[in-house]
Protein backbone atom coordinates (compact mmCIF):
# COMPACT_ATOMS: atom_id res chain seq x y z
CA UNK A 1 0.00 0.00 0.00
CA UNK A 2 1.57 3.35 -0.96
CA UNK A 3 2.02 5.81 1.86
CA UNK A 4 0.09 8.99 1.31
CA UNK A 5 1.93 12.23 2.02
CA UNK A 6 0.71 13.60 5.33
CA UNK A 7 -0.01 17.21 6.10
CA UNK A 8 2.69 18.44 8.42
CA UNK A 9 1.44 20.52 11.29
CA UNK A 10 3.78 22.98 12.96
CA UNK A 11 3.79 22.85 16.74
CA UNK A 12 5.14 25.78 18.70
CA UNK A 13 7.36 24.58 21.49
CA UNK A 14 8.97 26.30 24.44
CA UNK A 15 7.76 29.67 23.38
CA UNK A 16 6.62 32.50 25.56
CA UNK A 17 2.86 32.47 25.64
CA UNK A 18 1.20 35.45 24.13
CA UNK A 19 -1.14 37.54 26.23
CA UNK A 20 -4.10 36.02 24.40
CA UNK A 21 -2.99 32.55 25.38
CA UNK A 22 -2.26 33.60 28.93
CA UNK A 23 -5.86 34.69 29.28
CA UNK A 24 -6.55 30.96 28.99
CA UNK A 25 -10.28 31.22 28.59
CA UNK A 26 -10.20 31.83 24.83
CA UNK A 27 -7.78 28.97 24.27
CA UNK A 28 -10.12 26.80 26.34
CA UNK A 29 -12.98 27.72 24.07
CA UNK A 30 -10.83 26.92 21.05
CA UNK A 31 -10.01 23.52 22.54
CA UNK A 32 -13.67 22.85 23.26
CA UNK A 33 -14.42 23.76 19.69
CA UNK A 34 -11.90 21.24 18.36
CA UNK A 35 -13.19 18.36 20.49
CA UNK A 36 -16.75 19.20 19.64
CA UNK A 37 -15.90 19.23 15.96
CA UNK A 38 -14.50 15.74 16.30
CA UNK A 39 -17.58 14.64 18.19
CA UNK A 40 -19.98 16.01 15.61
CA UNK A 41 -18.02 14.75 12.61
CA UNK A 42 -17.79 11.26 14.08
CA UNK A 43 -21.43 11.18 15.10
CA UNK A 44 -22.41 12.13 11.57
CA UNK A 45 -19.96 9.50 10.37
CA UNK A 46 -21.92 6.81 12.20
CA UNK A 47 -25.10 7.65 10.38
CA UNK A 48 -23.76 8.79 7.00
CA UNK A 49 -20.39 7.09 6.56
CA UNK A 50 -17.80 8.85 4.42
CA UNK A 51 -17.29 7.38 0.98
CA UNK A 52 -15.59 4.00 0.93
CA UNK A 53 -15.64 3.50 4.69
CA UNK A 54 -18.00 1.96 7.19
CA UNK A 55 -17.72 4.88 9.60
CA UNK A 56 -15.44 7.85 10.09
CA UNK A 57 -13.90 6.19 13.17
CA UNK A 58 -11.04 3.91 12.16
CA UNK A 59 -11.84 1.23 14.76
CA UNK A 60 -12.48 -2.26 13.42
CA UNK A 61 -15.25 -4.10 15.28
CA UNK A 62 -13.01 -7.08 15.76
CA UNK A 63 -14.87 -10.37 16.04
CA UNK A 64 -17.42 -9.29 13.45
CA UNK A 65 -15.13 -7.40 11.13
CA UNK A 66 -11.73 -8.87 10.58
CA UNK A 67 -8.70 -7.13 9.34
CA UNK A 68 -6.88 -8.52 6.33
CA UNK A 69 -3.27 -8.37 7.37
CA UNK A 70 -0.66 -6.79 5.17
CA UNK A 71 1.91 -8.91 3.31
CA UNK A 72 4.75 -8.29 5.73
CA UNK A 73 2.73 -9.61 8.65
CA UNK A 74 4.22 -12.66 10.35
CA UNK A 75 1.44 -14.82 11.69
CA UNK A 76 1.41 -18.55 12.30
CA UNK A 77 4.02 -20.41 10.18
CA UNK A 78 2.22 -22.81 7.84
CA UNK A 79 3.26 -25.42 5.28
CA UNK A 80 2.56 -24.82 1.63
CA UNK A 81 0.62 -27.60 -0.10
CA UNK A 82 1.07 -28.65 -3.69
CA UNK A 83 -1.73 -29.01 -6.21
CA UNK A 84 -2.25 -32.64 -5.23
CA UNK A 85 -2.53 -31.74 -1.55
CA UNK A 86 0.81 -33.10 -0.39
CA UNK A 87 3.42 -30.85 1.18
CA UNK A 88 6.21 -29.10 -0.71
CA UNK A 89 8.65 -29.71 2.11
CA UNK A 90 11.53 -32.03 1.32
CA UNK A 91 12.53 -32.56 4.94
CA UNK A 92 15.92 -30.98 4.47
CA UNK A 93 15.91 -30.02 8.15
CA UNK A 94 17.18 -26.47 7.62
CA UNK A 95 14.26 -24.90 9.38
CA UNK A 96 14.55 -27.32 12.24
CA UNK A 97 18.20 -26.33 12.54
CA UNK A 98 17.77 -22.56 12.35
CA UNK A 99 14.70 -22.20 14.48
CA UNK A 100 15.82 -20.18 17.52
CA UNK A 101 12.93 -21.45 19.57
CA UNK A 102 13.46 -25.06 18.53
CA UNK A 103 9.83 -25.20 17.69
CA UNK A 104 10.11 -27.49 14.69
CA UNK A 105 10.66 -31.25 14.83
CA UNK A 106 10.90 -33.23 11.62
CA UNK A 107 10.89 -36.98 11.09
CA UNK A 108 12.19 -37.51 7.53
CA UNK A 109 11.50 -40.51 5.28
CA UNK A 110 12.37 -41.44 1.72
CA UNK A 111 10.00 -42.54 -1.03
CA UNK A 112 10.75 -45.43 -3.45
CA UNK A 113 11.89 -42.97 -6.11
CA UNK A 114 14.36 -41.43 -3.69
CA UNK A 115 12.40 -38.22 -2.84
CA UNK A 116 12.54 -37.17 0.75
CA UNK A 117 9.45 -36.14 2.62
CA UNK A 118 8.60 -35.38 6.21
CA UNK A 119 6.71 -38.21 7.83
CA UNK A 120 6.02 -35.94 10.73
CA UNK A 121 6.36 -32.18 10.85
CA UNK A 122 5.57 -30.94 14.34
CA UNK A 123 5.34 -27.27 15.13
CA UNK A 124 5.29 -26.41 18.81
CA UNK A 125 3.59 -23.03 18.96
CA UNK A 126 4.39 -22.64 22.63
CA UNK A 127 7.98 -22.16 21.51
CA UNK A 128 7.65 -20.23 18.25
CA UNK A 129 8.70 -16.60 18.44
CA UNK A 130 7.40 -15.64 14.96
CA UNK A 131 10.86 -14.70 13.78
CA UNK A 132 10.34 -16.01 10.27
CA UNK A 133 13.78 -17.64 10.00
CA UNK A 134 12.21 -20.93 8.95
CA UNK A 135 10.58 -19.18 6.02
CA UNK A 136 13.75 -17.36 5.08
CA UNK A 137 15.92 -20.43 5.17
CA UNK A 138 13.58 -22.83 3.40
CA UNK A 139 14.96 -23.68 -0.09
CA UNK A 140 11.60 -24.96 -1.33
CA UNK A 141 9.23 -22.19 -0.23
CA UNK A 142 7.55 -24.88 1.75
CA UNK A 143 7.01 -22.98 4.98
CA UNK A 144 5.77 -19.39 5.13
CA UNK A 145 4.49 -17.03 7.73
CA UNK A 146 0.75 -16.72 7.09
CA UNK A 147 -1.67 -13.93 7.87
CA UNK A 148 -3.37 -16.06 10.51
CA UNK A 149 -3.51 -14.26 13.81
CA UNK A 150 -6.42 -16.03 15.44
CA UNK A 151 -6.29 -18.99 17.84
CA UNK A 152 -2.59 -18.53 18.39
CA UNK A 153 -3.18 -18.90 22.09
CA UNK A 154 -4.89 -21.90 23.63
CA UNK A 155 -6.09 -23.11 26.99
CA UNK A 156 -3.53 -25.93 27.25
CA UNK A 157 -0.20 -26.77 25.71
CA UNK A 158 -1.37 -29.85 23.89
CA UNK A 159 -3.63 -27.66 21.75
CA UNK A 160 -0.68 -25.57 20.69
CA UNK A 161 1.25 -28.38 19.09
CA UNK A 162 0.45 -28.67 15.42
CA UNK A 163 0.95 -31.61 13.10
CA UNK A 164 1.85 -31.51 9.42
CA UNK A 165 -1.74 -32.13 8.39
CA UNK A 166 -3.15 -29.23 10.41
CA UNK A 167 -0.53 -26.85 8.98
CA UNK A 168 -1.03 -27.51 5.27
CA UNK A 169 -2.55 -24.61 3.37
CA UNK A 170 -3.22 -24.47 -0.39
CA UNK A 171 -0.66 -22.45 -2.27
CA UNK A 172 -3.15 -20.02 -3.78
CA UNK A 173 -4.08 -18.71 -0.31
CA UNK A 174 -0.48 -17.84 0.36
CA UNK A 175 0.38 -16.26 -2.97
CA UNK A 176 0.83 -12.70 -1.67
CA UNK A 177 3.16 -13.81 1.04
CA UNK A 178 5.17 -15.98 -1.34
CA UNK A 179 5.62 -13.07 -3.71
CA UNK A 180 6.60 -10.87 -0.84
CA UNK A 181 9.12 -13.45 0.34
CA UNK A 182 10.66 -13.66 -3.14
CA UNK A 183 10.96 -9.90 -3.28
CA UNK A 184 12.33 -9.41 0.19
CA UNK A 185 14.73 -12.35 0.45
CA UNK A 186 15.73 -12.29 -3.28
CA UNK A 187 14.95 -15.96 -3.62
CA UNK A 188 15.47 -17.12 -7.19
CA UNK A 189 17.19 -20.44 -6.64
CA UNK A 190 14.39 -22.80 -7.64
CA UNK B 1 -53.70 19.32 52.93
CA UNK B 2 -54.06 16.12 50.95
CA UNK B 3 -53.55 18.11 47.77
CA UNK B 4 -50.33 19.57 49.20
CA UNK B 5 -49.11 16.14 50.10
CA UNK B 6 -49.86 14.70 46.67
CA UNK B 7 -48.22 17.70 45.02
CA UNK B 8 -45.02 17.31 47.05
CA UNK B 9 -44.84 13.57 46.54
CA UNK B 10 -45.32 13.96 42.79
CA UNK B 11 -42.63 16.61 42.62
CA UNK B 12 -40.19 14.53 44.65
CA UNK B 13 -40.89 11.56 42.44
CA UNK B 14 -40.28 13.59 39.31
CA UNK B 15 -37.04 15.17 40.52
CA UNK B 16 -35.52 12.07 42.07
CA UNK B 17 -36.82 9.80 39.38
CA UNK B 18 -35.13 11.95 36.76
CA UNK B 19 -31.95 12.11 38.80
CA UNK B 20 -31.46 8.61 40.04
CA UNK B 21 -33.39 6.77 37.37
CA UNK B 22 -32.26 8.69 34.34
CA UNK B 23 -29.24 10.90 34.84
CA UNK B 24 -27.13 8.84 37.22
CA UNK B 25 -27.01 5.65 35.11
CA UNK B 26 -27.11 7.36 31.75
CA UNK B 27 -24.29 9.76 32.54
CA UNK B 28 -21.86 6.92 33.04
CA UNK B 29 -22.71 5.79 29.56
CA UNK B 30 -22.54 9.32 28.17
CA UNK B 31 -19.14 9.90 29.69
CA UNK B 32 -17.68 6.77 28.16
CA UNK B 33 -19.33 7.15 24.82
CA UNK B 34 -18.84 10.87 24.38
CA UNK B 35 -15.19 10.72 25.31
CA UNK B 36 -14.72 7.83 22.93
CA UNK B 37 -16.37 9.44 19.92
CA UNK B 38 -14.58 12.68 20.65
CA UNK B 39 -11.24 10.86 20.54
CA UNK B 40 -12.12 8.99 17.33
CA UNK B 41 -12.87 5.77 19.18
CA UNK B 42 -16.06 3.75 19.38
CA UNK B 43 -16.49 3.28 23.12
CA UNK B 44 -18.39 0.69 25.07
CA UNK B 45 -20.70 -1.24 22.79
CA UNK B 46 -20.27 -4.90 23.73
CA UNK B 47 -23.02 -5.55 26.27
CA UNK B 48 -25.91 -7.13 24.42
CA UNK B 49 -29.23 -8.74 25.18
CA UNK B 50 -30.17 -11.38 22.60
CA UNK B 51 -27.77 -9.82 20.15
CA UNK B 52 -29.20 -6.30 20.45
CA UNK B 53 -26.68 -3.71 21.45
CA UNK B 54 -28.41 -0.35 20.98
CA UNK B 55 -25.14 1.61 20.94
CA UNK B 56 -23.97 0.29 24.29
CA UNK B 57 -26.98 1.37 26.33
CA UNK B 58 -27.04 -1.96 28.14
CA UNK B 59 -23.76 -1.15 29.80
CA UNK B 60 -25.36 0.75 32.68
CA UNK B 61 -27.46 -2.33 33.43
CA UNK B 62 -24.44 -4.59 33.23
CA UNK B 63 -22.50 -2.21 35.45
CA UNK B 64 -25.28 -2.10 38.01
CA UNK B 65 -25.49 -5.89 38.13
CA UNK B 66 -21.75 -6.23 38.45
CA UNK B 67 -21.55 -3.70 41.22
CA UNK B 68 -24.34 -5.28 43.25
CA UNK B 69 -22.72 -8.68 43.37
CA UNK B 70 -19.25 -7.38 44.13
CA UNK B 71 -17.64 -7.87 47.48
CA UNK B 72 -17.90 -4.88 49.75
CA UNK B 73 -14.40 -4.63 51.09
CA UNK B 74 -13.37 -2.69 54.18
CA UNK B 75 -9.61 -2.61 54.66
CA UNK B 76 -7.90 -3.67 57.84
CA UNK B 77 -7.43 -0.83 60.26
CA UNK B 78 -10.05 1.33 58.59
CA UNK B 79 -12.52 3.17 60.73
CA UNK B 80 -15.59 1.12 59.85
CA UNK B 81 -18.19 3.70 60.83
CA UNK B 82 -16.71 6.59 58.87
CA UNK B 83 -15.64 4.39 56.03
CA UNK B 84 -19.26 3.38 55.56
CA UNK B 85 -20.65 6.81 56.23
CA UNK B 86 -18.52 8.72 53.71
CA UNK B 87 -20.17 7.61 50.45
CA UNK B 88 -23.61 8.30 51.91
CA UNK B 89 -22.59 11.83 52.79
CA UNK B 90 -21.24 12.38 49.27
CA UNK B 91 -24.37 11.15 47.52
CA UNK B 92 -26.85 12.76 49.90
CA UNK B 93 -25.24 16.18 49.69
CA UNK B 94 -25.40 16.07 45.93
CA UNK B 95 -29.02 14.94 45.86
CA UNK B 96 -30.54 17.11 48.57
CA UNK B 97 -29.60 20.31 46.78
CA UNK B 98 -32.25 19.53 44.21
CA UNK B 99 -34.99 20.20 46.72
CA UNK B 100 -34.66 23.95 46.34
CA UNK B 101 -34.08 24.19 42.61
CA UNK B 102 -37.19 25.34 40.75
CA UNK B 103 -37.93 23.51 37.53
CA UNK B 104 -41.00 25.47 36.52
CA UNK B 105 -43.14 28.50 37.29
CA UNK B 106 -46.11 28.93 39.62
CA UNK B 107 -49.47 27.85 38.28
CA UNK B 108 -53.03 27.33 39.45
CA UNK B 109 -54.52 23.90 39.04
CA UNK B 110 -58.20 23.55 40.07
CA UNK B 111 -57.78 26.53 42.38
CA UNK B 112 -54.76 24.94 44.03
CA UNK B 113 -51.50 26.80 43.76
CA UNK B 114 -48.77 24.63 42.33
CA UNK B 115 -45.19 25.77 42.64
CA UNK B 116 -42.79 23.66 40.65
CA UNK B 117 -40.12 23.34 43.30
CA UNK B 118 -39.98 20.81 46.13
CA UNK B 119 -39.12 23.25 48.88
CA UNK B 120 -39.43 26.95 48.12
CA UNK B 121 -37.03 28.23 50.76
CA UNK B 122 -36.51 31.94 51.29
CA UNK B 123 -32.79 31.32 51.47
CA UNK B 124 -32.64 28.76 48.70
CA UNK B 125 -29.21 29.77 47.51
CA UNK B 126 -27.77 29.53 51.03
CA UNK B 127 -29.24 26.06 51.33
CA UNK B 128 -27.38 25.09 48.17
CA UNK B 129 -24.16 26.45 49.62
CA UNK B 130 -24.73 24.80 52.96
CA UNK B 131 -24.89 21.41 51.33
CA UNK B 132 -22.09 22.20 48.93
CA UNK B 133 -19.89 22.87 51.94
CA UNK B 134 -20.95 19.57 53.52
CA UNK B 135 -19.73 17.69 50.45
CA UNK B 136 -16.00 17.88 51.35
CA UNK B 137 -16.79 15.84 54.45
CA UNK B 138 -17.59 12.88 52.27
CA UNK B 139 -14.23 13.08 50.56
CA UNK B 140 -12.24 13.91 53.67
CA UNK B 141 -13.84 11.20 55.77
CA UNK B 142 -13.34 8.65 53.03
CA UNK B 143 -9.69 9.57 52.66
CA UNK B 144 -9.02 9.70 56.36
CA UNK B 145 -10.87 6.57 57.43
CA UNK B 146 -9.44 4.29 54.74
CA UNK B 147 -6.08 3.78 56.43
CA UNK B 148 -4.29 4.15 53.13
CA UNK B 149 -1.71 6.72 52.17
CA UNK B 150 -3.12 7.45 48.75
CA UNK B 151 -6.57 7.93 50.19
CA UNK B 152 -5.22 10.14 52.91
CA UNK B 153 -3.39 12.38 50.46
CA UNK B 154 -6.49 12.51 48.30
CA UNK B 155 -8.65 13.47 51.24
CA UNK B 156 -6.21 16.16 52.26
CA UNK B 157 -6.13 17.63 48.79
CA UNK B 158 -9.91 17.42 48.63
CA UNK B 159 -10.29 19.45 51.79
CA UNK B 160 -7.80 22.09 50.65
CA UNK B 161 -9.22 22.41 47.17
CA UNK B 162 -12.89 22.34 48.01
CA UNK B 163 -12.57 24.79 50.86
CA UNK B 164 -10.63 27.30 48.76
CA UNK B 165 -13.03 27.14 45.87
CA UNK B 166 -16.02 27.41 48.15
CA UNK B 167 -14.81 30.80 49.27
CA UNK B 168 -14.44 31.99 45.70
CA UNK B 169 -17.80 30.44 44.75
CA UNK B 170 -19.52 32.31 47.55
CA UNK B 171 -18.16 35.60 46.30
CA UNK B 172 -19.05 34.97 42.67
CA UNK B 173 -22.65 34.38 43.61
CA UNK B 174 -22.98 37.67 45.49
CA UNK B 175 -23.08 39.59 42.21
CA UNK B 176 -26.15 37.60 41.15
CA UNK B 177 -27.84 38.13 44.50
CA UNK B 178 -27.21 41.85 44.20
CA UNK B 179 -28.66 42.06 40.72
CA UNK B 180 -31.86 40.17 41.48
CA UNK B 181 -32.11 41.36 45.07
CA UNK B 182 -33.23 38.02 46.47
CA UNK B 183 -31.89 34.78 47.87
CA UNK B 184 -34.93 32.80 46.81
CA UNK B 185 -34.17 30.64 43.80
CA UNK B 186 -37.77 30.70 42.55
CA UNK B 187 -37.71 34.49 42.51
CA UNK B 188 -34.36 34.56 40.77
CA UNK B 189 -35.85 32.22 38.19
CA UNK B 190 -39.00 34.28 37.80
CA UNK B 191 -36.93 37.47 37.44
CA UNK B 192 -35.38 36.03 34.28
CA UNK B 193 -38.63 35.85 32.35
CA UNK B 194 -37.29 38.66 30.17
CA UNK B 195 -34.59 37.32 27.87
CA UNK B 196 -32.35 40.32 28.38
CA UNK B 197 -32.49 39.93 32.15
CA UNK B 198 -30.86 36.49 32.08
CA UNK B 199 -27.94 36.15 34.43
CA UNK B 200 -25.48 35.58 31.63
CA UNK B 201 -26.13 39.11 30.29
CA UNK B 202 -26.13 40.80 33.66
CA UNK B 203 -23.24 38.83 35.16
CA UNK B 204 -21.06 37.36 32.39
CA UNK B 205 -17.91 37.36 34.51
CA UNK B 206 -19.85 35.94 37.42
CA UNK B 207 -21.01 33.08 35.21
CA UNK B 208 -17.50 32.17 34.10
CA UNK B 209 -16.12 32.26 37.60
CA UNK B 210 -19.02 30.38 39.11
CA UNK B 211 -18.87 27.67 36.50
CA UNK B 212 -15.13 27.24 37.04
CA UNK B 213 -15.56 27.06 40.80
CA UNK B 214 -18.41 24.61 40.45
CA UNK B 215 -16.32 22.25 38.32
CA UNK B 216 -13.50 22.58 40.84
CA UNK B 217 -15.96 21.77 43.63
CA UNK B 218 -16.95 18.63 41.78
CA UNK B 219 -13.33 17.45 41.69
CA UNK B 220 -13.39 16.64 38.01
CA UNK B 221 -10.63 17.12 35.50
CA UNK B 222 -9.06 19.70 35.09
CA UNK B 223 -9.42 20.03 38.87
CA UNK B 224 -9.12 16.38 39.82
CA UNK B 225 -6.47 16.82 42.48
CA UNK B 226 -8.26 14.68 45.10
CA UNK B 227 -8.70 11.79 42.66
CA UNK B 228 -5.60 12.17 40.52
CA UNK B 229 -5.60 8.76 38.90
CA UNK B 230 -2.10 9.32 37.59
CA UNK B 231 -0.67 10.07 41.03
CA UNK B 232 -2.90 8.71 43.77
CA UNK B 233 -4.47 5.56 42.26
CA UNK B 234 -8.00 6.85 42.79
CA UNK B 235 -7.42 9.34 45.57
CA UNK B 236 -9.83 9.38 48.45
CA UNK B 237 -11.91 6.43 47.28
CA UNK B 238 -9.02 4.09 46.53
CA UNK B 239 -10.18 1.65 49.22
CA UNK B 240 -13.79 1.47 48.15
CA UNK B 241 -15.40 -1.31 46.21
CA UNK B 242 -18.80 -2.47 45.10
CA UNK B 243 -21.83 -0.37 45.86
CA UNK B 244 -19.98 2.17 47.98
CA UNK B 245 -17.58 2.93 45.18
CA UNK B 246 -20.52 3.49 42.90
CA UNK B 247 -22.08 5.82 45.41
CA UNK B 248 -19.11 8.14 45.07
CA UNK B 249 -19.31 7.77 41.38
CA UNK B 250 -23.02 8.51 41.30
CA UNK B 251 -22.51 11.37 43.71
CA UNK B 252 -20.15 12.87 41.17
CA UNK B 253 -22.64 12.48 38.35
CA UNK B 254 -25.54 13.82 40.38
CA UNK B 255 -23.34 16.74 41.27
CA UNK B 256 -22.79 17.41 37.58
CA UNK B 257 -26.55 17.60 37.20
CA UNK B 258 -26.84 19.80 40.27
CA UNK B 259 -24.23 22.20 38.99
CA UNK B 260 -25.96 22.37 35.64
CA UNK B 261 -29.27 23.02 37.37
CA UNK B 262 -27.86 25.80 39.53
CA UNK B 263 -26.06 27.43 36.61
CA UNK B 264 -29.25 27.25 34.58
CA UNK B 265 -31.29 28.75 37.39
CA UNK B 266 -28.89 31.55 38.14
CA UNK B 267 -27.58 32.48 34.72
CA UNK B 268 -29.59 30.93 31.93
CA UNK B 269 -33.17 31.91 32.57
CA UNK B 270 -34.15 28.86 34.62
CA UNK B 271 -37.24 27.29 33.02
CA UNK B 272 -37.98 30.11 30.59
CA UNK B 273 -37.95 29.92 26.84
CA UNK B 274 -36.58 33.20 25.47
CA UNK B 275 -39.38 35.70 24.74
CA UNK B 276 -42.16 33.35 25.91
CA UNK B 277 -43.61 34.00 29.34
CA UNK B 278 -45.44 31.39 31.42
CA UNK B 279 -48.87 32.95 30.88
CA UNK B 280 -48.22 33.08 27.14
CA UNK B 281 -47.35 29.39 27.32
CA UNK B 282 -50.66 28.53 28.98
CA UNK B 283 -52.65 30.52 26.42
CA UNK B 284 -50.61 28.92 23.67
CA UNK B 285 -51.82 25.52 24.81
CA UNK B 286 -55.44 26.60 25.34
CA UNK B 287 -56.69 25.15 22.01
CA UNK B 288 -55.14 21.81 23.00
CA UNK B 289 -56.76 22.07 26.42
CA UNK B 290 -60.09 22.86 24.79
CA UNK B 291 -59.81 19.84 22.53
CA UNK B 292 -58.86 17.63 25.44
CA UNK B 293 -61.79 18.81 27.51
CA UNK B 294 -64.13 18.15 24.55
CA UNK B 295 -62.76 14.63 24.38
CA UNK B 296 -63.19 14.14 28.10
CA UNK B 297 -66.74 15.45 27.87
CA UNK B 298 -67.59 12.37 25.85
CA UNK B 299 -66.72 10.24 28.87
CA UNK B 300 -68.54 12.36 31.41
CA UNK B 301 -70.36 15.65 30.98
CA UNK B 302 -68.84 17.32 34.01
CA UNK B 303 -65.33 16.76 32.69
CA UNK B 304 -65.93 19.02 29.72
CA UNK B 305 -65.88 22.28 31.64
CA UNK B 306 -63.56 25.21 30.85
CA UNK B 307 -61.81 24.43 34.14
CA UNK B 308 -60.53 21.14 32.76
CA UNK B 309 -59.46 22.89 29.58
CA UNK B 310 -57.43 25.32 31.62
CA UNK B 311 -56.03 22.52 33.77
CA UNK B 312 -54.90 20.54 30.74
CA UNK B 313 -53.20 23.52 29.15
CA UNK B 314 -51.59 24.40 32.48
CA UNK B 315 -50.32 20.87 32.86
CA UNK B 316 -48.90 21.02 29.36
CA UNK B 317 -47.20 24.31 30.18
CA UNK B 318 -45.67 22.66 33.24
CA UNK B 319 -44.37 19.82 31.17
CA UNK B 320 -42.87 22.28 28.72
CA UNK B 321 -41.26 24.14 31.63
CA UNK B 322 -39.74 20.93 32.88
CA UNK B 323 -38.64 19.99 29.37
CA UNK B 324 -36.95 23.33 28.75
CA UNK B 325 -35.24 23.14 32.11
CA UNK B 326 -34.04 19.64 31.37
CA UNK B 327 -32.81 20.66 27.93
CA UNK B 328 -30.74 23.43 29.45
CA UNK B 329 -29.41 21.04 32.09
CA UNK B 330 -28.44 18.58 29.40
CA UNK B 331 -26.62 21.30 27.54
CA UNK B 332 -24.54 22.11 30.60
CA UNK B 333 -23.89 18.46 31.32
CA UNK B 334 -22.57 18.18 27.81
CA UNK B 335 -20.42 21.25 28.33
CA UNK B 336 -18.94 19.87 31.54
CA UNK B 337 -18.25 16.52 29.95
CA UNK B 338 -16.57 18.24 27.01
CA UNK B 339 -14.44 20.33 29.33
CA UNK B 340 -13.48 17.20 31.23
CA UNK B 341 -12.27 15.50 28.09
CA UNK B 342 -10.66 18.55 26.53
CA UNK B 343 -8.54 20.26 29.12
CA UNK B 344 -5.33 18.91 30.60
CA UNK B 345 -5.09 18.67 34.38
CA UNK B 346 -3.77 21.48 36.48
CA UNK B 347 -0.87 21.00 38.81
CA UNK B 348 -1.70 21.23 42.49
CA UNK B 349 -0.07 24.61 42.99
CA UNK B 350 -1.75 25.90 39.86
CA UNK B 351 -5.13 24.90 41.24
CA UNK B 352 -4.44 26.77 44.44
CA UNK B 353 -3.08 29.80 42.62
CA UNK B 354 -6.06 29.93 40.30
CA UNK B 355 -8.44 29.73 43.22
CA UNK B 356 -6.87 32.24 45.58
CA UNK B 357 -4.97 34.61 43.32
CA UNK B 358 -7.15 34.82 40.26
CA UNK B 359 -10.75 33.84 40.87
CA UNK B 360 -11.10 35.35 44.31
CA UNK B 361 -9.79 38.84 43.37
CA UNK B 362 -11.72 38.86 40.11
CA UNK B 363 -14.90 37.95 41.91
CA UNK B 364 -14.32 40.75 44.41
CA UNK B 365 -13.80 43.21 41.56
CA UNK B 366 -16.95 41.82 39.97
CA UNK B 367 -18.93 42.57 43.13
CA UNK B 368 -17.49 46.06 43.22
CA UNK B 369 -18.36 46.82 39.60
CA UNK B 370 -21.83 45.34 40.00
CA UNK B 371 -22.31 47.64 42.97
CA UNK B 372 -21.22 50.64 40.91
CA UNK B 373 -23.72 49.81 38.18
CA UNK B 374 -26.53 49.31 40.65
CA UNK B 375 -25.91 52.75 42.13
S1 LIG C 1 9.07 -18.51 13.05
FE1 LIG C 1 11.05 -18.71 14.03
S2 LIG C 1 10.59 -19.65 16.00
FE2 LIG C 1 8.78 -19.92 14.75
S3 LIG C 1 9.02 -21.91 13.81
FE3 LIG C 1 9.88 -20.45 12.36
S4 LIG C 1 12.04 -20.34 12.86
FE4 LIG C 1 11.01 -21.32 14.59
S1 LIG D 1 13.43 -25.82 5.38
FE1 LIG D 1 11.62 -26.07 4.10
S2 LIG D 1 12.00 -27.93 2.96
FE2 LIG D 1 13.47 -27.92 4.60
S3 LIG D 1 12.49 -29.07 6.21
FE3 LIG D 1 11.97 -26.95 6.60
S4 LIG D 1 10.04 -26.67 5.53
FE4 LIG D 1 10.90 -28.56 4.76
Amino acid sequence: MPIEPQKIKKVRRNLELTLWEKLYIFEVIRGLFITTRHLVVNLIGFVVPPAGKKRSIPTIYYPEEKRVMFDAYRGRPVLVAQENGSEKCVACGLCEKICPGRAITIVAREKENGDRFPLQFTLDMTRCVYCGYCEEVCPKEAIVMSREYENLAAYNRAEMIFSKESLLRPEKDLRERLEYVRRIYSKCNY
Amino acid sequence: MIADLIETVVKILIVFGINMGFFAPILGWVERKQSAVMQDRVGANRADILGFRIIGLFHPIADALKVMVKEDFIPDGANKLFHTLAPFISLTCALVTFAVIPFGGQYELFGHKVNLVIADLDVGILFVFAFASLAPFGAVLAGWSSNNNWSFLGGMRASAQMLSYEVAMGFTIIGVIMVYGTLQLTEIGAAQADFFRWGIFLQPVGFLLFFTCAIAENKRIPFDMPEAESELVAGYFTEYSGMKFVMFWMGEFVEIVTISAIVTTLFFGAWHIPFVSDTALVSLFSPVGQAASNLLAMIHDSLGSPATALAVSTLLAMVVNLGVFLAKIIFFIWLQMTIRWTLPRFRYDQVMRLGWKMILPISLINIFITGLFML
